[in-house]
Order: C-alpha cells, then sequence, then structure tokens
C-alpha cells in the first residue's frame, strides 16, 4: 500500500511539472491570440480614420494646415530602433547573462520613456484638441490610445527589470520576458501604421 | 505500474465535490475550478434571465392597448433597451459562456481551463456588469433610452446633461462585458487548442468543442471593432468630440458599420454553441451517430468565416449605396448553406434511430423545427428589396425572437436537462421537464408568430403606442407572452427540487458516448483521475468501439 | 422497398409543391393595400419567397415528424441505431441545392430592386465616396411593360421632407406650400428629398413597401410612383427618442386634378402652427399613465405650415385609412 502511495506520489509530481510547462506554452499561446485580438481594435480605429479622412470637406480645425513631421520622426525612429535593443536584451537573457539583460531592457525603457516625453511635448505644441472636429478628435484618440499601450509597455518592461532581481526567477521558464518583447514589438508594429496614416497621408 | 489507477488515489476522491450541495458556499468564493465557475456563470445569467423577462412581462401589459397608458414612453423606451441589454450581454453570452466553461474541459479530457483564474476574473465582471445596468435606472434622466444598439445620435443626446446618466452607465457595463468576454475566448481559444487529451485529433473533437471555438473566434475578431465604436461614442457622449455628432460634422452611420461589425457576428456566438448541443443530444436519444460529423464541425468554421462579411444586411434602409446593399445580400444569402448543412445533418441523424423523447430531445428537435423557420424569414430579410419593406418592423423582432428564444434558448434548455444528471447527480424530473416543454413551445408560437403579420402591416418595432389596426395581433401576443413567463415556473421548480432531492443518477445515465460522460457525476475536481487517451472519434453509437484506451493501451502507445 | 420509397418521397414532395403554392398566394393577402408600383414588385417577390420558404419549411418537418412517428425506440429497447456515419452524396447534394437557391433568390431580388430604383439620382453621386457608388445605378430605370401607360417615368414632382423630432414637414418648393401631411398625384413618379433636422429618422409607408433613413447633414433622394388613392399611413421607422411612436403622418394621393386643386388651396392659406402630437403630450406633461417617465428631449414646437389636416386634432382617428378616399 505505502509503496503504491509512493509511486502515485512520484506520478503526480511528474504531472504537476509537465503541467508547469505545458501552462507556460498556454501562456504564450493565449498571449499571442490576444494581441491578434487588440489588432482588431486598432484596425477598427484605422478604418475610421481613413472614413472620416476621405469623406470629410473641413477636415482640419481652422488654423491648422498639416502636422510637423521631423520631431515624430526622430520619435519613430527612436521607438523602432527600440524594438531591436529589447531584442538583444532577450538575447542576454537566454545566454544567462543578467547584467547584459538589464542593460539592454533599460536602455528599451529609456527609448520608449523619450518617445513618451516627444509625444508629450508635440500635443503641447499643437493649436487644436480633442474636440476640435473629425481630425482633433481621430488624431488625440490615436496617439493617445497608442500612447497608452507605450506606457503599458514600459510598465511590463520595469516589473521584469525587477523581477530579474529575485534569484531563481528564470528557472521555471521566461514567459512573462517574452511576453513583454512581444508586447513591445506589436506596439512598434503599431506606430509605424499610424505614423504612415497620420503624418505620411496628409 | 499499471494498476495504480485502477483504483482512485484518495489524495483526488477525497476532494470535494463542486456540485454537491453540502457545499454550496464555494459557489459564493472567487473559485478556479472551471465547474463551479460555469454553474456561476450558469445561475446568475439565468437570474437576469428573469429580471430581463420582467421587462418583457411589462412591455407586452403595454403593448396590449394601442394607446401609451401603462407606462410613460420614456420608461418604455428604457424597459425595450434594457431588456434587449439584459437578455443579450447578461443572459445568452453568459449563459452559454458557461455551459462552455463546464463542458468543454470534460469533453476535450483536460484538469481544467488553461488560465483558471483569468476565468473567475471574467465571470465576476458579469454581476458587476449587472449592477451598473440595474443602478441606471435609479440615476437621474432614467436608464438608456436609445435601444440596444444605441445608434447616436439619439444615444448622445443627454437631456439631463449630467455626465453619469443612463447611457454612460450602459456603455460602461457594455465595455465590461466585452473585456469579459475577451478574455473568456483567449482563454477558451488556448483551452481547446492546447489541452485536448492525447489521441483527441481535430477530427475527434466533439462538434459541440468546434462549435464553441468558432463562437469564440468571433468575439476575438468582433468585439474589438465594436469596443473601438464604443469608447468614440462614449467620447461624443461625456468629452465633446464629434466622431457620431452630426451637428458638429461628424458621421452617424459610420457608427452603425462598427456596431453590426460586431452584433451581427455576435448573434452566430450566441447559436453556434446552442447548434453544437443539439450535435451532442441528438445522437445520445436517437442512438446514431452525428451524420457527417466532420462537415457538421466544419460548418460551424464556415459560419465564423462568413459572418464576418454580412453586418450591412442590418443597413438596407440607411445611407449605404445600392452596390454595398446588394454585395452584402449576397453574402448574407450564402449563410444559409453552412446552416443547411447542419439542419439535414440533423435529421438525417435522427432518421431510422431508436428516438427518446426526453426532455432534453424535445428541446432540441422543438430549437431545430424553430431553426428552419427563423432562417427562413433570416433570408427574406436578407433579401434588400424585402427588407426595406419590414425593416425595423416587428417582423424582424418576431425573426430574432424565434431564434434567440426559439432556438438559443431552447438549446440552453436542452443542454441543462442532458447534462443535469453529470452536474448535479440527480436526475430532474421528466414530467415537469415535458410540461416545460409544452408550455414553453406554446408559448413562444402564440407570442413570436403574431409579430410576422404585423411587421408585414408595417407596425414599427420599438413603439409604446399604434395604430388601432395591429390590436388583434398584439393581443394575442401578449397573451402568449404571458403563457411564455408562467413557462419557466416548471423549469424553477424542477431544477430547485431535483436538485436538492432528486434520484441519483450515477454517472452516465444516458449511456452516451463522451469523455465528459466517463468521469463520476458530478465530477471531481480536476475532474479525472488520469487523463484519458482518445482512440477513435465522437458518437459511436451501434460501433462497439471504445472511446478511450484502457490501461493496457495506454502503456502500448506510450513505450515508443 | 426502394421503389415504394421512391414513390413516398414524390408524393411528399408533390404536395409539399401545392402547399407552397398555396401559401405563395395567400401571402398577398398579408398586406396593407398594394398602393405604389413599388408595392406590386414587392408583393409578387415576396410571393416567390414565401413559396420557397413554405416548400422548405415543410421539406425539412415532414421527416423529421416521419422519423419521430416511426422511428421510436420500444420501451425496453436499448439496442442502438444503425451505425451510419454520413454519406458523402447526400452531403455533397445538400451543400450545393442551397448554393443554387441562395444564388437564384439573390438574383431576383437584385432585379426587383433595380426595377423598384427608389435611390434617387442626387443620392447617388452625394458627398462620400462618390467614385465608389456609380456602378450599380449607372443603367437607366427599366419599366415593366404590364405598368399602365399612364405612369410617368420622369420624376416630375418633387417635395422636400424634413423629419425632427418628432414632426414630418413637407414643402412643396414650386408652390412654396408647406404641410404636415403628404399629398400626391396618382400615377406620378415622386421624388422626396429627404433631410433631418436632429437625429435619425425613417421615411416608411406600408401601404408603397419603401423605407429610407433620413440622416441628419445628408440629403438624400428617394423615388417612388403612388398608383392608387386614398390615405395611407407614413410612419417613422428609425428609432428617434421619446415621442417616436407618435411621430407618425398621412399621404394622400389623389387624382391629377385634385391634387392640383389641393394645392392651390393650401398655397391661398396663411401659415399657423398644425397640431403635433409629440409637442401636445409634452405640454400634457403625461398625466394619464401609470408609471410617470423621466426627462427627456423637448419637442421641437409645433411646425408652422399653410396646410394641416382636418382630422388632426384626434390623433389615430381613421380605423381604416384607405376608406378616406379624397379628390
Ligand atoms: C442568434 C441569432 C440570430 C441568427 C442565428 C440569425 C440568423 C440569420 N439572420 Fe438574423 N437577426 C438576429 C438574430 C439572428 N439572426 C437579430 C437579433 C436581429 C435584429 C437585431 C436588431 O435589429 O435588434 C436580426 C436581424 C436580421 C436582419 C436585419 C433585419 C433588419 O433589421 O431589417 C437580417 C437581414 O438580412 C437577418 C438575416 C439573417 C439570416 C440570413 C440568418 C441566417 O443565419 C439563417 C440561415 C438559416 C437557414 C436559411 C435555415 C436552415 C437552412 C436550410 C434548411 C437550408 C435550405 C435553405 C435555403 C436554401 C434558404 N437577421
Ligand atoms: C435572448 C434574447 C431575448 C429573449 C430571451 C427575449 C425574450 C422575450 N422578448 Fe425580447 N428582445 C430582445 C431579446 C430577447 N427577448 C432584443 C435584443 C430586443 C430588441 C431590443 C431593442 O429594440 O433595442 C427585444 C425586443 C422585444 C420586443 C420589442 C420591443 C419593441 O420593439 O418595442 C418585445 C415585444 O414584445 C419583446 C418581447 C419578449 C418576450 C415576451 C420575451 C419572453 O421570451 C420572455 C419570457 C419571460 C420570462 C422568461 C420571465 C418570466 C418571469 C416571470 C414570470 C416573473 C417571475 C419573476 C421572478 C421569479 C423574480 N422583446
Ligand atoms: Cu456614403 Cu453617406
Ligand atoms: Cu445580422
Amino acid at each position: 500500500m505505502t509503496v503504491e502511495r509512493a509511486i502515485a506520489n512520484q506520478t503526480e509530481a511528474r504531472i504537476r511539472q509537465e503541467q508547469a510547462h505545458e501552462s507556460a506554452e498556454n501562456s504564450k499561446f493565449g498571449f499571442i491570440v490576444f494581441l491578434l485580438s487588440e489588432t482588431m481594435i486598432f484596425l477598427g480605429l484605422f478604418a475610421g480614420y481613413i472614413t472620416y479622412k476621405t469623406t470629410t470637406t473641413d477636415w482640419y480645425p481652422a488654423g491648422v494646415t498639416g502636422l510637423e513631421t521631423r520631431e515624430p520622426l526622430m520619435n519613430t525612429i527612436v521607438l523602432v530602433s527600440s524594438s531591436f535593443v529589447i531584442y538583444v536584451a532577450e538575447r542576454y537573457l537566454h545566454d544567462r547573462k543578467l547584467w547584459g539583460f538589464r542593460i539592454f531592457l533599460l536602455a528599451t525603457m529609456a527609448m520608449g520613456g523619450y518617445f513618451l516625453w516627444g509625444q508629450a511635448v508635440e500635443w503641447r505644441g499643437l493649436t487644436f484638441g480633442f474636440t476640435d472636429g473629425l481630425f482633433g478628435g481621430t488624431f488625440y484618440l490615436l496617439t493617445g490610445f497608442h500612447g497608452l499601450h507605450v506606457l503599458t509597455g514600459i510598465l511590463l518592461q520595469s516589473l521584469m527589470l525587477g523581477r530579474s532581481f529575485i534569484p531563481g526567477n528564470y528557472e521555471s521558464g521566461m514567459f512573462g520576458v517574452e511576453a513583454t518583447s512581444l508586447f513591445w514589438h506589436f506596439v512598434d508594429v503599431i506606430w509605424i501604421v499610424l505614423y504612415t496614416l497620420i503624418y505620411v497621408w496628409q | 505500474m499499471a494498476n495504480i489507477s485502477l483504483e482512485p488515489t484518495p489524495s483526488i476522491s477525497a476532494q470535494p465535490y463542486p456540485g454537491a450541495p453540502d457545499n454550496w458556499r464555494r459557489f459564493f468564493t472567487f473559485s478556479t475550478d472551471h465547474k463551479v465557475i460555469g454553474i456561476q456563470y450558469i445561475v446568475t445569467s439565468f437570474f437576469f434571465f428573469l429580471v430581463g423577462g420582467t421587462f418583457a412581462m411589462i412591455m407586452r401589459g403595454e403593448l396590449i392597448t394601442p394607446d401609451a397608458d401603462l407606462v410613460d414612453r420614456t420608461v418604455y423606451n428604457a424597459l425595450f433597451t434594457m431588456h434587449g441589454s439584459v437578455m443579450l450581454f447578461l443572459w445568452t453570452f453568459p449563459v452559454l459562456v458557461g455551459i462552455g466553461n463546464y463542458l468543454v474541459p470534460l469533453m476535450i479530457g483536460a484538469r481544467d481551463m488553461a488560465f483558471p483564474r483569468l476565468n473567475a476574473v471574467s465571470f465576476w465582471m458579469i454581476p458587476i456588469v449587472g449592477i451598473l445596468m440595474m443602478v441606471s435606472f435609479l440615476v437621474p434622466g432614467g436608464a438608456s433610452q436609445s435601444g440596444w444598439w444605441a445608434y447616436p445620435p439619439v444615444s448622445i443626446q443627454n437631456p439631463t446633461g449630467n455626465l453619469i446618466n443612463g447611457q454612460f452607465l450602459w456603455l460602461l457595463a457594455v465595455a465590461l462585458s466585452g473585456i469579459s468576454s475577451i478574455m473568456g475566448a483567449v482563454n477558451f481559444v488556448t483551452t481547446i487548442f492546447k489541452m485536448r487529451a492525447p489521441g483527441m485529433t481535430w477530427f475527434r473533437t466533439p462538434a459541440f468543442v468546434w462549435s464553441v471555438l468558432a463562437a469564440q473566434l468571433i468575439q476575438l475578431y468582433g468585439l474589438p471593432v465594436l469596443t473601438a465604436g464604443a469608447v468614440m461614442l462614449l467620447s461624443d457622449l461625456s468629452f465633446g468630440t464629434s466622431f457620431f455628432a452630426p451637428e458638429r460634422g461628424g458621421n452617424p452611420i459610420l457608427y452603425q458599420h462598427f456596431f453590426w461589425f460586431y452584433s451581427h457576428p455576435a448573434v452566430y456566438v450566441m447559436v453556434l454553441p446552442a447548434f453544437g448541443m443539439f450535435s451532442e443530444i441528438l445522437p445520445v436519444h436517437a442512438r446514431k451517430p452525428l451524420f457527417g460529423y466532420r462537415v457538421v464541425a466544419v460548418s460551424s468554421i464556415l459560419i465564423t468565416l462568413i459572418s464576418g462579411v454580412v453586418w450591412v444586411h442590418h443597413m438596407y434602409a440607411s445611407a449605404t449605396p445600392g452596390w454595398m446593399r446588394m454585395l452584402f445580400m449576397v453574402t448574407t444569402m450564402l449563410v444559409a448553406v453552412p446552416s443547411g448543412i447542419k439542419v439535414f445533418a440533423w435529421v438525417a441523424t435522427i432518421w431510422g434511430g431508436k428516438i427518446r423523447l426526453t426532455t432534453p430531445m424535445l428541446f432540441a428537435l422543438g430549437g431545430i423545427i424553430n431553426w428552419v423557420f427563423a432562417g427562413v424569414t433570416g433570408i427574406f430579410l436578407g433579401s434588400v428589396p424585402i427588407d426595406i419593406h419590414v425593416n425595423n418592423t416587428y417582423f424582424v423582432v418576431g425573426h430574432f425572437h424565434y431564434v434567440l428564444y426559439g432556438v438559443i434558448v431552447f438549446g440552453i434548455f436542452g443542454g441543462i436537462y442532458h447534462w443535469f444528471p453529470k452536474i448535479t447527480g440527480r436526475m430532474y424530473y421528466e414530467g415537469l421537464g415535458k410540461l416545460h416543454f409544452v408550455l414553453t413551445f406554446a408559448g413562444t408560437f402564440l407570442i413570436f408568430l403574431p409579430m410576422h403579420p404585423l411587421g408585414l402591416m408595417g407596425m414599427p418595432r420599438r413603439v409604446a403606442s399604434y395604430d388601432p389596426e395591429f390590436a388583434y395581433w398584439n393581443v394575442v401576443a401578449s397573451l402568449g407572452g404571458f403563457l411564455l413567463g408562467m413557462a419557466t415556473l416548471p423549469f424553477i421548480l424542477n431544477m430547485v427540487s431535483a436538485w436538492i432531492r432528486g434520484e441519483p443518477a450515477g454517472n452516465n445515465p444516458w449511456r452516451a458516448y463522451g469523455l465528459e460522460w466517463l468521469t463520476s457525476s458530478p465530477p471531481p475536481v480536476e475532474n479525472f483521475e488520469e487523463i484519458p487517451t482518445v482512440i477513435s472519434p465522437p458518437y459511436g453509437y451501434g460501433q462497439d468501439q471504445p472511446l478511450i484506451a484502457t490501461n493496457e493501451h495506454q502503456e502500448a502507445t506510450q513505450v515508443p | 422497398m426502394k421503389l415504394r420509397a421512391i414513390i413516398l418521397i414524390s408524393i411528399m414532395a408533390v404536395l409539399d409543391g401545392l402547399l407552397s403554392v398555396w401559401m405563395a398566394q395567400q401571402s398577398y393577402s398579408w398586406f396593407p393595400p398594394q398602393a405604389s408600383a413599388e408595392a406590386k414588385l414587392y408583393d409578387q417577390l415576396f410571393s416567390i419567397f414565401v413559396g420557397l420558404g413554405t416548400f422548405i419549411w415543410v421539406g425539412v418537418m415532414v421527416p423529421i415528424f416521419y422519423s419521430l412517428i416511426f422511428h421510436r425506440a420500444a420501451k425496453y429497447d436499448a439496442s442502438d441505431g444503425p451505425a451510419i456515419a454520413g454519406s458523402t452524396t447526400l452531403e455533397v447534394i445538400w451543400t450545393l441545392i442551397p448554393v443554387v437557391i441562395v444564388l437564384s433568390l439573390s438574383l431576383v431580388s437584385y432585379r426587383t430592386y433595380d426595377k423598384m430604383g427608389t435611390q434617387g439620382p442626387e443620392t447617388l453621386v452625394h458627398l462620400h465616396a462618390p467614385h465608389l457608388m456609380e456602378s450599380a445605378y449607372a443603367e437607366p430605370v427599366e419599366r415593366e411593360p404590364e405598368e399602365p401607360a399612364s405612369v410617368e417615368t420622369n420624376p416630375v414632382e418633387s417635395v422636400d421632407v424634413t423629419a425632427k423630432q418628432w414632426a414630418w414637414v413637407f414643402h412643396y418648393p414650386e408652390q412654396d406650400v408647406t404641410s404636415t401631411e403628404l399629398h400626391l398625384p396618382v400615377d406620378r413618379r415622386v421624388r422626396l428629398v429627404l433631410r433631418s433636422e436632429d437625429v435619425l429618422h425613417g421615411f416608411y409607408v406600408p401601404a408603397f413597401r419603401v423605407k429610407q433613413d433620413v440622416v441628419p447633414n445628408h440629403t438624400i433622394d428617394f423615388e417612388f410612383t403612388p398608383t392608387r388613392t386614398g390615405t395611407y399611413r407614413l410612419r417613422d421607422s428609425m428609432y428617434s427618442g421619446a415621442y417616436f411612436a407618435a411621430n407618425q403622418s398621412n399621404v394622400v394621393v389623389q387624382s391629377p386634378q385634385g391634387y392640383q386643386q389641393w394645392l392651390a388651396m393650401a398655397a391661398s392659406q396663411t401659415p399657423q402652427p398644425a397640431y403635433n402630437q409629440a409637442a401636445d403630450e409634452y405640454s400634457q406633461n403625461n398625466n394619464n399613465v401609470a408609471v410617470r417617465g423621466w426627462k427627456r428631449v423637448v419637442p421641437a414646437p409645433p411646425p408652422v405650415v399653410n396646410y394641416a389636416p382636418r382630422y388632426a386634432e384626434e390623433p389615430e382617428s381613421s380605423d381604416d385609412p384607405e376608406n378616406h378616399l379624397e379628390g
């Protein structure tokens, strides 16, 4: 009886371990599904923007002729390159080089921060507001909604940074970091489309 | 090692049974057991079914006479808005998520959903949605009165001028319900993709699981788009933007596209699980395999795909251009093809079987009869010129109640009866069940059929008063409505008394095939003592084929 | 055995067909009077759908009920039915037939819609995405040969229709007449110019089987041809808020002479505020209901018009609108 119980316990332990592994797999799958779904919100907003832009007669509010593209382009370059930086961070983690990981993660956060700051400066300098016609509405809605995502990404990264100091944190896998990185790439791709729609297509 | 699993390991069977009445307290906790959550969903949403039904009873009371004499027009408008919203967002969606939650892990041989905690969070948002909706009756200006579509400009008119108004709370509630649904959908899709038992290939997965997958995929692509539209509407209502406000240059028609891009597919989110339940119930009670199982399974996915490109059929009479009307007419009608595949397969399934008219079987058959009728009127509506006359009349109301009540609620009742012995370990009372069915079927016919002639005669929907020429059919409908309301009572009586002191049912009272019937009733926490290995397709009636490997087999397949 | 089945099925199909034809004929009686050229087309199309729908519904019901009667398990029979898992031939058949049916239905619907041609030219070239909207309407409206020769196909009568919360106002630009009742000449193609002052409304005359939402900031052209004199109900069909149900009016179709006389008569009258049910109810503060309501959008003041119908003081007065023949 006791022998059987011991074997049973052993089997159960094995199952638990397999389950832990499986659950990391599931989390990753689930996260990708979630991101795909999230993409649809942006597609919806983009479709709205395109419809408004092609059908509205007084697109720009009075006194506005278009958007300044220079600073936003800088911003774009910084954000897009940060995608590579976080990739490097991830590689370091794979090689178990924690300090390299932390430094590059910090760099990503700094670049994200720079982007948000640049966005804030731009918003402050604009002469139109959220309620100024369809252009004002869609502009702030799109950039604001994307900005929220950038902020979320940075928060996730600081969480990952903090957790990297917990000993043994990566023993059961590094799903958190992978998800954060995936999310960051997502935010990036969305921005490229957004930038094209709002700044390039004027 | 082979003989270990033959006797249940004490540690597992000592776990409390989630369905047992003695630990009902679990249902009020943040439990992460998918079975507890499933029951939480079903019971909570049934409460809201009664709430929404009570609204409907007041509406039918108003409509029994032509004049607006029972409630003020604004109250009537709030009633139908909240009736529609409660019935959809607090009854149909959550109850189906609940049934799926309970059954999917059992049917695919998993111990739980992929993300149990997320699951619990999704559920606990539902009561909050309910509270928000109910509280909106108490704020100045009353509950939302813009219909369940919340079309602008009416929805952004806000006569009280308050920031917190009925429409605001409504939007908040719908947004929360959307978040809950997305989390649920991620959970279901991951569970179904990643956690099927060994050997359960796609074409060994039960049709119900397929239909849940098809439905949840719709949530994933549709809901976010509605969210985008809802955010814009909220910002028009509360922050003064002009997205949909014509007086400020906005475009109210665009909102309609956002709304129906989701809300049309949403009707298939609701009906697909009902189809899935029909596909499970019929083979069991006709004792024949599901006819053309593979095609039936795939047709669910086909519906998912087609339903994404038909939304303009709700906007034929809006300011849509002719080419758009024609294009969407063709796509709309094509939905008849996968729907027909299912219907014909069901008919062929019962054909030549050994039919037993148990309560679940009756509800499934009743649902199919109603479905063919409602589907045919759906095809009528799909035709642009025909829709132009009956759009926004009671013909449409008749069409969709035939589906929403006659198919989906029938399916839900059928499903609850069918799996009641599994969920509670006890048998419901067959006599009460049959009484419930007869009253429900008659009530559905009496209230919803007269709506069709009313619509053809030109009675608009959403009116508290109407011309006297419509009085006759409205009286019939109201009486039928009251009958349908009463029909709920035997169901409640049946469920409550059978759960408390029904006959013990045994693990598999229907002698049904399917993993969920191989475990005990009610199933233990974590469902299976050992995850089964599936070796044959579902619905093996008359084939003498075991569904899962016995232990010797399992050993054999595990050794490389 | 095989032969018996075939004969049985054939008999059922014939019976089903006869029933469907009968239903299709019945369907003409389910409608309000057929008062426009569009209504005639509509009822024909509807009849086709009813016939086919009946055929399909009954066709599915017969085997279901046959099974329910003849394939019931005996009381103590615990055995299973035959293990038939499917049949590719059958599945292909019942996929293809519906495809053919729905494509044909789309085609006949398209042709009917095209003949109705209710979307006027102005709508087709309107502001939004004009490049997308040309195709379906470029071709001229072709009329049924069987239609009365007297029907003018060129829209001669053009009336401005304004919807608001909660009133309908009709303006005849040539005579500068305003009215809260829509008067139209019989057998003439009319063109309405639909506008809304506030929210969405819907222009809907059941006897004409035509409907079009009225959208603020959007001018919509709408055409049809009344073919029967009489008084018909015009209803707001797109939910428009508190007094939506009360936002109704009448359409009076008259002989051309009667119509001209009416125009002349109306033009000679000085404009005065018309009866308006919404404004009236609002001013009475709804004392006649059991449950009081909430704050609502204030109805627009009663429209000031040349002509308001005589019986307007008593709303919903006519039990049988088509008996009020005028002109
Ligand atoms: C779950 C709910 C549900 C389901 C499944 C359906 C199914 C269908 N619906 Fe319905 N519908 C609603 C719920 C639903 N609907 C609701 C809620 C509204 C109104 C919302 C509102 O305005 O508030 C609505 C409104 C609505 C409209 C808009 C009407 C208007 O507002 O003017 C239209 C128009 O095309 C439509 C069409 C269809 C079609 C073509 C189907 C098809 O899926 C039906 C297909 C099925 C069959 C055809 C029967 C089986 C097939 C066979 C037996 C094969 C042979 C048949 C043929 C060859 C024809 N529906
Ligand atoms: C799943 C969805 C669903 C369901 C089940 C129902 C069920 C019913 N519906 Fe509803 N309905 C909608 C969804 C649904 N409806 C939607 C989406 C709309 C459109 C809203 C809009 O236009 O915006 C609508 C609109 C609608 C209208 C049109 C209103 C209008 O346009 O003016 C009417 C009118 O008769 C109606 C009636 C009914 C009736 C009588 C029932 C009956 O089946 C209800 C039966 C009653 C009960 C089940 C409750 C019984 C309760 C008791 C007897 C009291 C006991 C109480 C306790 C024990 C606490 N509904
Ligand atoms: Cu296209 Cu308005
Ligand atoms: Cu639809």
